[in-house]
Order: C-alpha cells, then structure tokens, then sequence
C-alpha cells in the first residue's frame, strides 16, 4: 500500500469509499436510461419519444436518484403536505412509535427474562409458548393486533382520533417481536450470574428483594444490554412493515406511498436511510453496552 | 460447649447408581477462640466440610451445631471467605463491605457503619485503595478485602475456604502473617481449610488432617504449641517445626497409600497410515488411497499409585 495511504490511515476511508464507487457503477450498469427518440408521427408531426431502456428500466439511475430525493434531503424537516415531508421529519415519526414499542418490549421482555432464568418451572411451562412465537414474522402479528384492540379509540376535543386501533396494533407488533432477544438474553444473563456471588448474598442474609437489585441486576446488566440492543435492531426492522401495512405516516410509509406513486428513486433514498439509522442506532447501544461491561 | 460442633456427619453427591460419598462419620468440635486448620488434598471434601458449617451445604446424616443450634441456613454469624474472593464487582471496595455491614448492623447509624468500614479497611492495610474497584486490584489485595468484609461482619468464626490458594508464593506468605495478625489481635474463631502443610502449622493452634480415603474421614488433631508470632524464617529450622511437620506430612500420605486406586485409560494412537504410493495408475484421481485410518483403539489397564 502506498505509504502516504498507511501514514494518515486514509484506508479506513479510501477503501470504503472505492467499494461505495463500484456499488454506484454496478447500480448504473443495470439501471435504467432514458433514450430520446424522434419519429414523424402519422399526421407527420415530429414527436419526442422518452423510452427507458436498460437491464432493469424502471430502476433510476444513481443521479436521477439524487435529483429527486433532493428536496427532502436538504430540507429535511420541511412538511409541504401530510405525505410530502423532509426524509428526517418521516425518520422522527418513525423512531417516535419505535421508541414507544420498544420500551414496551423492554418493560414486559426483561421481568420475563428473569422469571425465565430464575425459575425451572416457569422456563419449563413457557419456554415452548416462547420458541413457537419467537419466530413469528411482525406481517402476521399486525393484523391480530388490530382484532385485540380494536376497541381502541382516543378522541380529542376537536373529535379527531388521537389513537386508535392501529396505532395500538403498531405498538403492539413492535414489542411483541422486539422483545424476544430481551428476554432470551436475559434469562441467560441471569443463569450465568457466578454461585458464588449468590453464595455471597446467601451468607450475608440479603433479604429477595434485595440479592434481585445488589446482586443478580447488577450481574445481568451486560447481558441484558447486549438483548436490548438486538430488541432495537428488530423494532427498527418492523417498523417498516408496520408503516406500510397500517398506512401511518414516516420513512416506512413514505416508502411504500411512493411505491404506489411510481417515484422509485425516493424507495431508494428510503432504504438508505432506513439502513443509515438502523446502523446509528446500534452503534449508540453498542456504547451504551460498552459501559456496562462489568470485569 | 465448643462453639462448632459437627457429629456424626456424612455427605454425598449424585443419586443412586452414581452418587459417590464424599465426607463420611465427620466429628468435629472448636472452642471459642481457637485456629484450627483442616488439611488435605485437594478434591477430597474439604469444601464441603466447611460448607457444612456454613450452612451451603446440608450433611445427609449427623448434624453441625453452632453454640448448640442446629445449622440450616447461611447466616453472617458464620462468615466466610471464598478462595476465588467473590466481591461484587461493579462495587468498589468500600461499597463491598458496606453491602455486608449495612445488612449486618441495621439498627446502627449511618456514621457508625461508615466508621466500622473504614476501621476495616484500615485493618487489612487497603485505605489508600477504598475507592477502587476489584479489578483494579491484585489478587492479594481482593483476598484482603473479601477478610476484612467478612470480619466486618463481627462473625462468631471465621470459615476460611483455602482463602489463599490462587495467590502466588510470595503474597501468600504475607497474607498468612496478616491473617495470624490478625487474629491475635481479636482473637475470633477460626477454621481454615489448605491444601499446604507448611501454612497449617504456620497459622493454627490445632490441625486436623482431613484422610483422603473415599469417603474421607477426620484424623487425630495434632496440637501446635509453637511460640507466637511465629517467625517463617527462623521456624524452618526450629526441631519442633520439623518434627510436626514430618509428623502431617506422613499421616496424609499413609491414608493415601492406603487407597490404591485401578483406573482405566484409553490410549489413542495415531489413528492414521501413511498413503501407499507404490500403486501408479493411469487414472490417479480414480484410484487414489489417500491415507488410512488405522481405527483401532489400544486399551490398556494402568494402575495408579500415590
């Protein structure tokens, strides 16, 4: 490698940025162009022709992706209607109801986890209940949300509904399929909690209550972290199919309108950003993990 | 009374078919203020037998008394340190044993536990590292906070369970003076368990051998009436030392003579021969050997000794 490149360890750049270029040529190989023809018409007028023509013609190419999802990417918080709104305006109502599954998720996930991994009995009476709906896609929890709380509906004073039954339902889906990771990591983090520092709280007499909090909490916090952020990854995985199934308005819903509106280039600016935040969110958990790394 | 008392009792693992007894017909008793030492080798029970006392353990016959009682539970009037330390390690060393003090003494103020901590601390010579964490410490040094929050505790004995096994040589031998310090100074009941002759006879007023026959069983106690403190340098020429020490040494290594043990192991050879490359062929990849397994195993009957 050339020393320049070693010396200011541009590699952790440069590398990356040669792989992003060949991704963009590839894409523009098999994307579609726009070819202009002109015929004489059968009144003998001259007419233009727009034809796409490529492996895959609908497929825009990487500038006239750019082009059109620039609006929402220099405006990001601009809202020129309910369905046209900056990307990161979308992103925020996305993570808003992911935030609010999620904690969901970690309430009800963790206390499972740790009635799993303290007692035999229990793990043994639900631990098949749990395999068989761990697996279960988010497309098929939805719809049974909506049955469970259809009953749902909070009006505020100008008579709009505030929440409904599909809002409950979308919260339903994320924490049903986000919590499986908390409480299977913490049902592990509990069993693997040393004897010895239940020795410890055996011969110090601490009373349930407190060997839970001094003892066993503090011993499973690294474990319970590392569930809370795959639980994370998969409430950002969902909301996606959430969006779209329910129709709500944010990078998911976005996606899927301008799908049904035949702007393929903003799918694309939806999936990258979809990507961008998935990967931020977990970077910020894995810091947070990082803390709690006890010896 | 003696103040620990063990009759009758017997300990075993596992359930029919494969249990295996371990401590068997175990009569124990230690006055108030004495330092016994148990010795013996290792895997042969002896943390069960002070787990008995502790209460982590229950015997299967016979019963442990403390003070006449009969013990069923662990309790911090029995405190006991680990060999591998167990503090807790997201607190720091102060916070180890305040966890122990505040849930020993809870009708004291919160002044007096913060003083019978630092006291404690100060003791086991640690206040400069009061703030630290256990991983920022060595092993001597979380050996010497696990005592000092187990005698903070104000235990009527102190259980020590090979408490200085994972230390090396050196920082052994300092711990062991610290500890016999100590224990001069306040005088608790102490019972600790080793796996080293040398360091029994060093510590201990009584030591009791602990015979490696399956189950073990206690040997006769040996008294040790050599002069306090004791000075490791000058002790190893001291005759008295010498002869106490031959006399240990000899009664664990009879009672292990005595049990022979047949085991039987399986001796993998090789388990391949060499490609016979003698065969040429036209058609190398049709008819290649490649090398042979020999699947064979040798079994053969060792007998073990000592």
């Amino acid at each position: 490698m050339h020393p320049l490149i070693q010396k200011y360890k541009l590699d952790s750049i440069f590398l990356p940025l040669v792989a992003i270029v060949i991704t963009c040529v590839f894409w523009y190989a098999i994307a579609g162009k726009s070819v202009v023809t002109e015929k004489v018409d059968d009144f003998g007028d001259k007419v233009k022709i727009t034809k796409r023509e490529g492996l895959s013609a609908d497929l825009p190419t990487p500038v006239e992706t750019w082009t059109a999802s620039k609006p929402y990417i220099v405006e990001p918080f601009a809202k020129r209607g309910e369905l046209d709104q900056g990307i990161l305006r979308f992103t925020w109502m996305s993570l808003v109801l992911v935030a609010q599954g999620y904690l969901i998720a970690l309430v009800i996930g963790t206390p499972v986890g740790f009635f799993l991994g303290l007692s035999k009995q229990f793990t043994k009476a639900f631990d098949p209940i749990i395999q068989v709906l761990r697996p279960v896609s988010p497309l098929a929890w939805l719809p049974l949300g909506m049955i469970l709380f259809s009953g749902v509906k909070i009006v505020n004073a100008d008579g709009r509904t505030t929440f409904g039954a599909s809002d409950a339902a979308a919260l339903f889906t994320i924490a049903i399929c986000a919590m499986w990771p908390t409480v299977m990591n913490t049902a592990v983090g509990v069993r693997a909690v040393p004897v010895d520092y239940l020795n410890v709280a055996k011969v110090l007499k601490l009373s349930k209550w407190k060997t839970l909090w001094k003892v066993l909490v503090p011993a499973t916090l690294p474990y319970m972290f590392t569930g809370f952020r795959l639980s994370l990854g998969i409430a950002w995985l969902v909301i996606v199919a959430v969006e779209m199934l329910t129709g709500r308005p944010g990078v998911g819903g976005f996606l899927w309108q301008q799908y049904n509106a035949n702007s393929y280039a903003h799918i694309i600016l939806c999936i990258l950003t979809i990507g961008v935040i998935g990967y931020v969110l977990d970077r910020l958990m894995s810091v947070v993990e990082g803390r709690f790394k006890t010896a | 009374m003696p103040l620990i008392e063990i009759k009758g009792a017997s300990k075993g693992y596992g359930h029919n078919g494969s249990r295996s007894e371990v401590l068997k017909n175990i009569n124990l008793s230690v006055e108030e203020g004495e330092f016994v030492v148990i010795v013996g080798y290792s895997g042969s029970g002896k943390s069960t037998l002070i787990n008995l006392i502790s209460g982590l353990v229950k015997p299967d016959a016979g019963e442990a008394l403390i003070e006449g009682r009969k013990i069923t539970e662990p309790g911090p009037d029995r405190g006991l340190v680990f060999q591998n330390y167990s503090l807790l390690p997201w607190l720091t060393v102060e916070e180890n044993i305040a966890l122990a003090v505040d849930e020993v003494f809870k009708e004291w103020t919160p002044k007096q536990r913060k003083e019978h901590v630092a006291k404690h601390i100060a003791m086991v010579k640690l206040s400069h590292a009061a703030h630290k964490l256990p991983k920022e410490l060595s092993g001597g040094m979380r050996q010497r906070v696990s005592v000092a929050r187990t005698l903070a505790m104000n235990p009527k004995v102190l259980l020590m369970d090979e408490p200085l096994s994972a230390l090396d040589a050196l920082t052994r031998a300092t711990l062991q003076d610290e500890i016999s310090e100590i224990w001069q100074s306040n005088k608790t009941t102490v019972i600790w368990i080793t796996n080293d002759p040398d360091e029994a006879i060093l510590v201990a007023d009584k030591v009791i051998p602990l015979l490696p026959t399956a189950p073990a069983t206690l040997g006769e106690p040996m008294l040790i009436d050599l002069e306090r403190p004791r000075d490791r340098r000058s002790i190893n020429h001291d005759p008295k030392f010498k002869k106490l020490r031959t006399q240990l040494i000899t009664t664990l290594l009879d009672a292990k003579g005595r049990t022979k043990s047949k085991a039987t192991m399986k001796l993998t050879l090789p388990d391949i021969l060499p490609e016979d490359i003698t065969n040429k062929n036209a058609l190398p990849f049709l008819n290649r050997g490649g090398p042979k397994r020999r699947n064979a195993d040798k079994r053969e009957e060792v007998e073990v000794t000592a």
